[in-house]
């Protein structure tokens, strides 16, 4: 019986333990995704779209935007197997890419972030001049605003606009 | 003492060859439709890099419009704003190191602004004038 409690109480340590590593940042690890697809443009999380949206971006790798894209097909497999893990439809989501990923119709299959509705909605009060501007230059530009982007963060608190300062609704 | 110059000679060799390789590789290829082929040449690998195209987005563009001229400095992606680290394998020694990757980008970055694929004299050539330079 102790044994049983024992194994029962180990076993919930590393599952809370794990859950709570997950918790802490949702920076990515996966250094093939980030060597691939970050030396273009930042490692996009992979929680802001859905599996048919990954599956779509790996599909048509050949023309990601207007560029050829394509890398190690074997590569490719491993990649397009991370994002489809992660997902915001292959795991419970938490925070903002959470709430983001939630507006997405099920009958849209986005390929691009900034055409999320809530994506669209949250940022439409940002002044064009703050994004055309030098130190951002577009929209996609998430860290040149959100100082915890790379951790996968997107919350409010963090948001520093370069010439302008702290951004409050 | 001996043993250490040794061993940095062949790591510098092993290293300075996966570009030798290629470049060899990429000869014996151009030799099959061309038996005269004298050897790649800088001043064509210049004129591949610098010279404008419509490329794959229907923007004019060559190569320095995001690597720059000067391979010792970092680039700019023009369409993400991504920082592209310096072509220069002297200032970047991660640059031209891996088959791959070398393989990899050429491919992409023909595409990107000549719309088709490099062929072997044209990749050699360029390859060759990004090695000539500082």
């Amino acid at each position: 019986m102790n044994r049983i409690v024992f194994i029962l109480v180990a076993f919930s340590i590393i599952v809370f333990a794990s859950n709570y590593e997950g918790k802490k940042s949702n920076g990515i690890q996966n250094s093939l995704y980030l060597n691939e697809c970050s030396s273009c443009h930042m490692g996009f999380q992979a929680e802001f779209l859905p599996q048919r949206s990954w599956n779509k971006m790996m599909d048509t790798l050949d023309d990601h935007f207007g560029v050829d894209a394509t890398f190690d097909k074997s590569d490719e497999v491993k990649v397009r197997e991370y994002l489809l893990k992660n997902a915001s439809d292959a795991k419970r989501g938490y925070g903002e890419m959470k709430e983001f990923s939630s507006s997405i119709s099920r009958t849209s299959t986005p390929l691009a972030i900034t055409e999320i509705p809530k994506f669209k909605r949250e940022h439409r009060e940002v002044p064009k001049r703050l994004i055309v501007q030098k130190d951002v230059q577009r929209i996609s530009n998430c860290m040149a605003c959100h100082t915890d982007a790379k951790e996968g963060l997107y919350k409010e608190r963090n948001i520093l606009i370069p010439n302008f300062g702290r951004w409050d609704d | 003492m001996k043993l250490i110059s040794l061993l940095l000679l062949t790591l510098s060799l092993s290293y300075a060859s996966v570009v030798t390789s290629y470049l060899e590789s990429l000869s014996i290829e151009v030799k099959k439709e061309e038996p005269n082929f004298k050897g790649f040449d800088k001043q064509r690998g210049e004129k591949i890099f610098t010279s404008k195209h419509i490329g794959n987005k229907g923007k004019e563009i060559s190569c320095v419009s995001c690597h720059t001229n000067n391979f010792t400095q970092n680039g700019e992606n023009i369409f993400t704003g991504k920082e592209i680290a310096p072509l220069s394998p002297k200032t970047n020694p991660k640059r031209l190191a891996k088959l791959k990757t070398i393989k990899k980008w050429l491919r992409r970055n023909f595409k990107d602004v000549y719309k088709r694929e490099g062929t072997a004299l044209e990749k050699g050539d360029v390859i060759t004038y990004i090695l000539s330079k500082d």
